[in-house]
């Protein structure tokens, strides 16, 4: 036990006053002759002897209220000992861990590590795959032990990052070991943020040997004759079996395959498909990971509608915007069709209701009617992407949707550039790493947009709000404060502008649970995150969950390699001996523990003495 | 102590005691007319058959009744907490009017004062001196030692060779059981046995505050106590002494008094007299 200001304890000596109070007083009682004294000591209640019993009890309340006092000041705090305190295993339950025999020693490794732990040392389970999941919290290792025993591989993608950062989170700062039993795939790190690692966390790499090779489906899609299925040998050798079809759980259909070393190939699978229903493609792989052996698919004909992109110019509007969104496919089977602003007032209402969303890049000679038409459209669940520029008028868009903070917007000029503040938003998430791309677009006009209503997913480097989205009764609405058509910036001009564009749209367009394909880590709740065909509730769409087939690959990497993904804590000298005191001190705070204990004494004193 | 005690008792003579020698050495003083309410065994029949008139016999009272004050001059009587007097000198007002209205009754008073033994005996007598000599002694007492009921009690219970009037007037702050049985005795060898209890108000309400330490006046032992945190023991205890007292006594025939040194003496004999009237 050591103190942070240990002059504080000099404070202790107060417990002298009450002693002293104590002696002083007990000499107080005056001498009273009596002649009944034979009945006072004949009382079944001794009072002489309960009042010397509180007596002390009241001393000793006293005292140790002032010792804890003095001890609270002094901010007392436990040096860590030598050897970690907790000890954290991640185990890795991606699908790729349901190899035969794969996961009974990846549980067998966990287990020695949890057996491995010190006496006194805390372990905690953290089953990980595209995230990760505290199954055990630090405490003895029997709990361990019996979390381990619950544990099966799941249909996740392995993703290193989340089991790291939360072994950061469960140290807290203190000296602790991370002990990560993984396949070691190289995918783990695909596309992955490196999660900084304080140099009090040891993190350690127990690898678990996987199998040498891996066939997967890795697509099926519906082709003028029957399935295209994709299947790839991840595998040193070639690979050969037979795809199945199957219609809602019944084989109609197989064809044979070959797939050399390293080498993915395409087959079709003859069969006239019918309009409605699901599809399975099965292969077979005994060596390699059950999960993506099969592949399901929606028959369903698509939702049809069109997304309308209201522009300035009649005769060519939305030209870029128009452009990226045809060349990239937002929606299967929607139409994108470029209409002058003016024209969603004009044209018949049910060209407007029958769209999925509109993109706004305009507001010339949007009339009352207009723009009654599109407030009335997003609120009844249309998707509205709006892109600031000198085509659009804020106070018309603010009147338009009811926003009254629009007319303080204001156009700023001067070069900035964009950066996003949330990369797990499913505009940005289809970037990867690649969004920081984004920072090269060189913004010269932007909107300066007050954002207590909305929620911001990208900001300009000015710290101005770049990106924002709001609800707007069952309709969603996002903002871009720039233009999307080449006047106040040269996005257009970037590779990022196309997927931006077209995530952007497709994100207003698809309302949650209109989408019929799905990995397992996007899956909807209500699918239980298992490959399959589901029936989403509510809706009663049928949706296909596949697994994500960046994990088929069983490429693995060395414990140099993994280590080297993570970012040491800044790489910076070890604070000083007295800062990592306070913060020790700070982290344990038995103080506060000290200071309620003073209180309990003081009311115990109190109590005391009214008797 | 004359003066004191003959306040006391003048304005109600009419009778401490019954005669325990009912009929023995009585004179006869006068005839009166017969009034309605008188004995009609009084009326004097030979009288009426001379004068046909109804006349009734008056005798004057006379016994030779002895009666013992037994005086309890321990150090506990010397107490004097909130009231005037200290218990002691209370106590010997009420001796001395016990005596005053024996000389008024002609019956003969001795005196016994007492601690743990006996300090000061006069004998019973009758004569016109011997009140002044009483009520000299009752003066000049002052409080002695420890104290000890039962020894006296015993003494006296041997020296009594014939039935008299004992009154025993003592805090009674010893054992009570050695003083009940001692009681008992003078009871069944045939005496009228009357006991005042003298008790200040600070030993009847223990109005005591804060911590003290309380030193006993006879034996100088000392209790260390709260006075608030004790005070309901203290009257529970002396609550069941006095309530043995009490039950113990009366149930033996023996009259019981408890007497507050702050409560005027004469209204206390008054009540006790009046109690024992309607008793004859």
């Amino acid at each position: 036990m050591s103190f942070l200001f240990p002059a504080f304890l000099l404070g202790a000596a107060a417990i002298a006053l009450p002693i002293v109070l104590h002696v002083l007083r007990r000499n107080e009682a005056p001498d009273v002759p009596f002649t009944a004294v034979k009945l006072l000591n004949r009382s079944p209640l001794d009072g002489r002897r309960r009042r010397r019993m509180q007596d002390w009890i009241l001393l000793a309340a006293r005292v140790a209220a002032l010792l804890l006092l003095a001890a609270a000041f002094a901010r007392p705090y436990l040096q860590s000992a030598g050897n970690p305190s907790l000890r954290v295993v991640a185990v890795d339950r991606s699908y790729s861990m349901g190899a035969p025999g794969t996961f009974e020693r990846t549980l067998a490794m966990a287990r020695e590590a949890v057996d491995a732990a010190a006496r006194g040392e805390r372990v905690a389970i953290v089953a990980f795959d595209d995230r990760a999941e505290l199954i055990a919290p630090p405490g003895g290792r029997a709990e361990a032990q019996a979390a381990l025993a619950g544990l099966q591989p799941g249909f996740g993608d392995t993703r290193y990052a989340p089991a790291v950062r939360m072994g950061v989170e469960l140290a807290g700062g203190a000296d602790a070991r991370l002990i990560l039993v993984t396949d070691m795939q190289r995918s783990g790190w695909a596309e992955e943020e490196p999660p900084i690692v304080p140099d009090t966390l040891r993190i350690e790499v127990r690898e678990v040997a996987g199998p040498a090779g891996n066939l997967a489906v890795t697509h099926v899609r519906r082709t003028a004759g029957g399935a295209g299925v994709g299947i790839r040998n991840s595998g040193a050798h070639p690979g050969a079996g037979t795809a199945r079809l199957l219609l809602d759980g019944v084989a109609v259909a197989s064809t044979p395959f070959n797939v050399p070393a390293g080498e993915r190939v395409d087959v079709q699978i003859a069969h006239k498909m019918p309009e409605r229903g699901a599809a399975v493609v099965q292969i077979d792989d005994e060596e390699g990971y059950p999960a993506d052996n099969s592949r399901h698919l929606v028959l369903d004909p698509p939702a049809r509608g069109r997304i309308l992109v209201a522009g300035a110019d009649a005769a060519e509007p939305a030209f870029y915007v128009t452009r990226a969104l045809t060349a990239g496919e937002v929606v299967e089977g929607v139409e994108i069709r470029g209409i002058p602003a003016a024209a969603l007032g004009r044209d018949r209402p049910e060209e407007m209701s029958e769209s999925r969303a509109v993109v706004l890049l305009s507001t010339r000679n949007l009339d009352r009617r207009g723009q009654e038409r599109l407030a009335e459209f997003v609120r009844a669940g249309g998707g509205l992407l709006v892109a600031a520029g000198s085509e659009v008028d804020p106070g018309v868009l603010g009147t338009a949707m009811g926003w009254p903070e629009f007319s303080a917007v204001e156009e700023a000029a001067g070069a900035s550039r964009l950066a996003a503040t949330d990369l797990r938003h499913p505009i940005f998430r289809a970037f990867g790493p690649l969004a920081a791309n984004l920072g090269q677009v060189r913004f010269t006009h932007t909107w300066r947009v007050r954002a207590a209503e909305w929620q911001v997913m990208a900001r300009f480097t000015d710290g101005a709000p770049a990106l924002l989205e709001r609800q707007e009764g069952a309709g969603r609405v996002v903002l871009f404060a720039s233009d999307l058509e080449r006047r106040w910036n040269d996005f257009p001009l970037h590779p990022s502008f196309v997927p931006f564009t077209v995530e952007a749209v497709r994100y207003i367009a698809i309302p949650a649970g209109a989408k019929r394909e799905y990995l397992v880590a996007d899956a909807p709740p209500d699918t239980g995150g298992a490959p399959g065909v589901h029936f989403l509730e509510g809706t009663g769409d049928r949706v296909a969950v596949n697994v994500d087939t960046r994990e088929s690959s069983p490429a693995g990497m060395s414990g140099d390699e993994f280590m080297a993904m993570l970012r040491p804590d800044g790489g910076a000298q070890p604070p000083p001996a007295h800062v990592q005191a306070e913060q020790t001190e700070a982290r344990q705070g038995f103080w506060r523990y000290g200071l309620l204990l003073m209180l309990g004494a003081l009311v115990a004193e109190s109590f005391v003495g009214r008797r | 102590m004359e003066l004191k005690a003959r306040t006391v008792v003048e304005g109600f003579l009419s009778g401490l005691h019954r005669s325990p020698l009912r009929g023995f050495s009585v004179e006869f003083a006068e005839y009166r007319q017969y009034l309605p309410g008188d004995d009609l065994t009084a009326i004097d029949w030979r009288v009426y058959a001379r004068s046909d008139r109804h006349y009734v016999k008056k005798f004057e009272e006379e016994t030779n009744l002895e009666c013992h004050v037994l005086l309890d001059v321990s150090a506990s009587m010397g107490y004097r907490g909130a009231a005037p007097l200290t218990k002691l000198e209370y106590a010997s007002v009420l001796a001395g009017a016990l005596a005053y209205l024996m000389h008024r009754q002609r019956d003969a008073t001795g005196l016994i004062a007492f601690d743990d033994r006996i300090t000061f005996r006069l004998p019973a007598g009758a004569r016109g001196g011997h009140l002044h000599a009483v009520l000299l002694a009752l003066e000049r007492l002052r409080a002695g030692r420890t104290s000890n009921v039962a020894q006296p009690l015993r003494q006296l219970a041997e020296a009594l060779v014939k039935r008299s009037l004992v009154v025993l007037i003592s805090d009674l702050l010893d054992e009570p059981g050695a003083i009940i049985k001692g009681l008992r005795h003078l009871k069944a060898r045939g005496s009228d046995v009357v006991v005042f209890q003298v008790l200040d108000p600070d030993e009847l309400t223990f109005p005591f505050q804060g911590a003290a330490n309380f030193r006993d006046v006879e034996t100088g032992e000392a209790v260390l106590a709260e006075s608030a945190a004790i005070r309901p023991a203290y009257l529970r205890e002396l609550a069941g002494l006095t309530g043995r007292f009490d039950r113990e006594l009366r149930g033996a025939g023996i009259d019981y008094l408890q007497l507050d040194t702050s409560k005027p003496l004469d209204l206390a004999l008054l009540a006790y007299l009046a109690s024992r009237q309607r008793r004859k």
